[in-house]
């Protein structure tokens, strides 16, 4: 009798908490081990703008309750980097040094927040806004009545943005071509859809009528503790400032290892890498797409959970290809309403 | 360490022990443990250079960079850095690896105002050679040949020197100043200069038949400045003007007519293919020039593209961006026959090709259309050698064909270079340049005069200190973005200063030091197993030795019974010290071995 195999999943999302639940229920006796950067276990990182309506506590936000991993057997592993993967000894090298055999490696370590690279000087400045200790130092910066200014958009941050106006907060969004990402808008529903965000109570600036973002500075004594200075000259203040232009795949464990890479890891429609023991499945990856003829990204958590399981199937002996479970069209609804799949979550 | 030679051109204190070794072992062991250096082209002695600048002497740092490419400052902004690639600091575990490109830039920028260089000239040897190219092979042959006692004339086609450093790179990475000052440098050593002066064919130009007999020896370093063609089919509306498409340029001739100081634009949209330096080059020229949207189309993708990870994160600072596997195979014009778009097919990753990067394999069916209103094509370059006036081998590339000596089919008429090899990098012509001096010389003398080998000095106590380990890589400080744009001359690497360049320079493993084991004097007490680091100290039952009588790898022992000695394993050491501080026989010894030249008897 053969010993139980490894599987070894990097991220703790949507997509591998997904696959290591579907992985136990296929492989009973197989040995998980599920790593993360993340000090918490999996919780639900669309649920956070909801520490701005009192919720402070991180284990109103777990998906599942810590004793879960334990009696499911998963070996949870926190607080763990993973710096390199080497496909052909097939072993995951952590940051302390450790190397962590596996049979199987599934990449879902998803994505982190796109910071344009001509913005990165400002990193100091700005604040994130995609986990929980994120979320609660910007909750704990953001004094009552503060005002955020959003740079770029996207659904995740027009999303928080939803959450501020309504919680008595003033909302500065500095919209640019990521305005609205991950969707793709024509320029006439930009424009209706900018209008629409203005009546919801966002202060919309055109970063391009501005001439562009010419630097972040830090305010003054007594006035607000960040300005964005725009070409033109015109200033926003803000007591903190969120870049939110989108997601951008965290692969850079992976340069080397000899899997295809391109902004993501490059996967077959079975979630595939060309290496046959490693599999990717979330924002990571770039699926093939045999109807676009061109290797995408889908986003949405009903997406990623379906890639989860999908890969954890795969990865015990089936061979099923991914269908996309999420509609991806914005809608303005009654003329005053934008309705985002994006922003759909249970 | 075994066949001992006595040194013969290197000053020391009386009491030190210096050992020349031209043992392969000796050998062996400097190639597989400085990966630095065996990285080099043109062989830069890295760990001398970062130790001379970790301790404040960056004359000297600056003279043993010279020793081995005469453009130093010059290299330390612009160099491919395949030593950075090869550095055992960013190995899997180690961290990032050292800013060994950017320390060699201090080298240069942080020596005295009043340094002075050193050659170690040879007596005139009253032989003439004949170098055609002024780039950077050329100029480094011209001078290495200088330096050896020769009457060198340098031929340049252009009106000034410097080849594709000057035409093809643009100021913003390699300001003009620092080029002249250090070809000044190179070639003040009597080289006679000719530019503007073409050679081959020609009305004006000099005959290189009439260089043979009028030279002992003629050298080609012509480079490889012609553009490699794509083929594009025309869609649209109009049929190509004839004469092309205004809007469709090639990159090198783009770059090279804007450093002749020829008025270049670009139209709002600008798309540029290929994925080497000039690409990258055209895509932030393009941005200088006022494009308002630039991308970069490469075959593969980012990852793969052999150019530094600091190049691309500025240009995408420069607003460049850049999309990733497909391949040009059309461009659209309007009814006015300007173009609006170019059309790519789709691609997927293929396997690794031979040289190291991963092909590209078109999707069939998978044409789409990229709106644009500039193409520049930079997707490489060849030699062109229909300007010879002779008759001389080529090989299945059409490049000129050269033997082990590095002549051509003709005698007395050598070649080297990009115009031997096909288009490599700066460091490589240098590299190659230097190799090519060396053959000339030794064809004109008869013999060799130099020859490569093993210097071991002892070295009485560790020149690391653990906690060095633990700096960060310092990030070349940068000219702010509000201020490059519209300034093709304002340089974007600023330089690192004087505390960040002793910081980088202290995180070097200093590979070039061998700790060994006196296994006689071990007792086996394994207290340096206890300290290490890494599993760096290990028990073997023995080492391999290879066909070439190299050291290869080591058997180690799983039981006591096994072990024949205790080894400390140069590929895994990071030279801590901690092993020699533990030791309480003081049976580890350190010595710094390292290539140096020296006359041959």
């Amino acid at each position: 009798m053969s010993a139980p195999r490894h599987h070894v999943i990097i991220g703790t999302g949507v997509a591998g908490n997904q696959a290591a639940r579907t992985l136990r229920q296929r492989e009973p006796e197989a040995r998980i081990s599920l790593l993360t950067l993340s000090a918490l276990p999996f919780y639900n990182r669309y649920d956070l703008p909801r520490v701005f309506r009192g919720v402070h506590d991180w284990r109103e936000f777990l998906v599942d309750p810590p004793a879960y991993y334990e009696q499911q057997r998963i070996g949870l592993r926190r607080c763990t980097r993973v710096v390199n993967v080497d496909a052909k000894r097939k072993v995951v090298m952590l940051e302390h040094n450790e190397e962590l055999p596996y049979d199987t490696l599934l990449v879902a370590s998803g994505g982190r927040a796109y910071l344009p690279e001509e913005l990165s000087e400002y990193q100091p400045l700005l604040d994130g806004f995609g986990s929980f200790e994120q979320a609660m130092a910007m909750r704990r910066k953001l004094p009552d009545g503060g005002t955020v200014a959003i740079l770029g958009g996207d659904m995740i941050g027009l999303d928080l943005a939803r959450t501020l106006i309504d919680t008595g907060h003033r909302v500065a969004l500095i919209a640019g071509k990521q305005t609205f990402w991950p969707h793709q808008e024509t320029p006439e529903q930009r424009q209706k859809l900018l209008q629409v965000l203005e009546r919801m109570g966002l202060d919309v600036l055109e970063a391009d009528d501005e001439g562009g973002i010419a630097s972040i500075e830090a305010g003054a004594r007594g006035f607000a503790t960040r300005r964005v200075v725009f070409g033109s000259g015109r200033e926003c203040p803000a007591d903190v400032v969120l870049p939110s232009f989108g997601l951008v795949p965290s692969v850079e464990f992976m340069l080397g290892s000899g899997i295809g890479i391109e902004r993501g890891l490059l996967v077959s429609p079975t979630l595939r890498t060309t290496d046959e023991s490693i599999l990717a499945a979330g924002d990571v990856c770039q699926i093939w797409s045999g109807e676009e003829r061109r290797y995408r990204f889908y986003y949405g958590w009903k997406n990623v959970r379906v890639m989860g399981e999908l890969a954890a199937r795969n990865l015990t002996g089936e061979d099923e290809t991914f269908e996309p479970a999420q509609d991806e069209t914005l809608h303005i609804e009654d003329g005053a309403t934008i309705h985002s799949p994006f922003w759909e979550y249970a | 360490m075994s066949a001992v030679a006595e040194p013969q051109d290197q000053e020391a204190p009386p009491s030190t022990p210096i050992m020349h070794s031209e043992d392969p072992r000796d050998v062996g062991w400097v190639v597989q443990n400085i990966p630095c250096q065996s990285a080099c082209p043109a062989g830069t002695n890295v760990p001398a250079y970062i130790q001379a600048i970790a301790e404040g002497r960056h004359g000297e740092a600056y003279e043993i960079n010279r020793s081995a490419n005469v453009l130093p400052g010059v290299l330390g902004r612009i160099c491919s850095r395949p030593c950075e690639s090869a550095c055992r600091h960013g190995w899997p575990g180690n961290g990032e690896p050292v800013g060994i490109c950017n320390l060699k830039r201090s080298a240069a920028d942080l020596k005295s105002a009043g340094h002075r260089i050193t050659e170690r000239l040879y007596a005139p040897t009253g032989k003439r050679v004949a170098i055609v190219g002024a780039g950077p092979a050329g100029v480094a042959a011209a001078h290495d040949l200088s330096v050896l006692g020769h009457d060198v004339t340098l031929f340049e086609r252009e009106q000034h020197f410097g080849g594709m450093l000057r035409y093809g790179i643009p100021e913003f990475r390699l300001p003009r100043d620092i080029l002249d000052f250090e070809l000044h440098n190179a070639l003040r050593l009597g080289v006679e200069l000719r530019r503007g002066q073409a050679v081959g064919k020609g009305p004006d130009a000099v005959r290189v038949a009439d260089l043979l007999k009028g030279h002992d020896a003629v050298l080609l370093a012509a480079g490889c400045m012609a553009p490699q063609p794509l083929s594009l089919k025309v869609r649209g509306d109009a049929s190509e003007p004839p004469g092309g498409c205004p809007d469709v340029e090639h990159g090198l001739p783009f770059l090279m007519g804007l450093h002749r100081g020829e008025r270049r634009s670009v139209r709002r949209r600008v798309a540029v293919v290929g994925a080497g330096f000039t690409a990258l080059d055209c895509a932030r020229v393009a941005a200088r020039l006022g494009a308002h949207e630039v991308t970069i189309h490469i075959r593969t993708a980012e990852e793969y593209i052999p150019v530094t990870k600091e190049e691309i994160f500025e240009a995408k600072r420069e607003g460049v961006r850049i999309k990733g596997l497909r391949t040009p195979v059309g461009i659209v014009l309007d009814p006015e026959g300007r173009l609006s778009g170019v059309e790519f097919v789709q691609n997927r990753l293929g396997a690794w090709r031979k040289d190291g990067r991963r092909q590209a394999i078109a999707i069939e069916g998978s044409e789409f259309v990229e709106p644009c209103e500039t193409l520049l094509i930079a997707i490489g370059q060849k030699t062109v050698n229909d300007f010879l006036d002779i008759r001389i081998e080529l090989d299945q590339w059409q490049n000129v064909r050269i033997g082990e000596d590095g002549m051509t089919s003709a005698r007395g008429l050598f070649a080297c270079g990009d115009f031997v090899t096909g288009p490599t990098t700066v460091v490589e012509a240098i590299g190659r340049g230097r190799l090519a001096a060396q053959k000339v010389d030794a064809w004109l003398m008869g013999k060799p005069r130099r020859k490569r080998v093993v210097q071991i000095v002892p070295i009485q106590e560790p020149l690391r200190e653990r906690a060095f380990d633990f700096i960060g890589r310092q990030h070349m400080p940068t000219a702010p973005l509000h201020d490059r744009l519209g300034k093709n001359q304002l340089e974007v690497e600023l330089g690192l200063n004087t505390g960040q360049t002793t910081q980088e320079a202290r995180r070097c493993y200093l590979c070039n030091l061998h700790y060994q084991i006196d296994v006689d004097r071990c007792i086996y007490c394994r207290a340096c197993i206890e300290v290490a680091p890494r599993n760096c100290i290990k028990l073997v039952q023995g080492v391999e030795v290879q066909p070439d009588g190299t050291y290869g790898s080591l058997r180690e022992a799983r039981e006591w019974n096994q072990v024949g000695a205790i080894w400390i394993d140069n590929n895994e050491c990071i030279r801590c010290g901690a092993c020699f501080r533990a030791c309480p026989v003081n049976c580890i010894s350190i010595t710094r071995n390292e290539f140096v030249e020296i006359d041959t008897p």
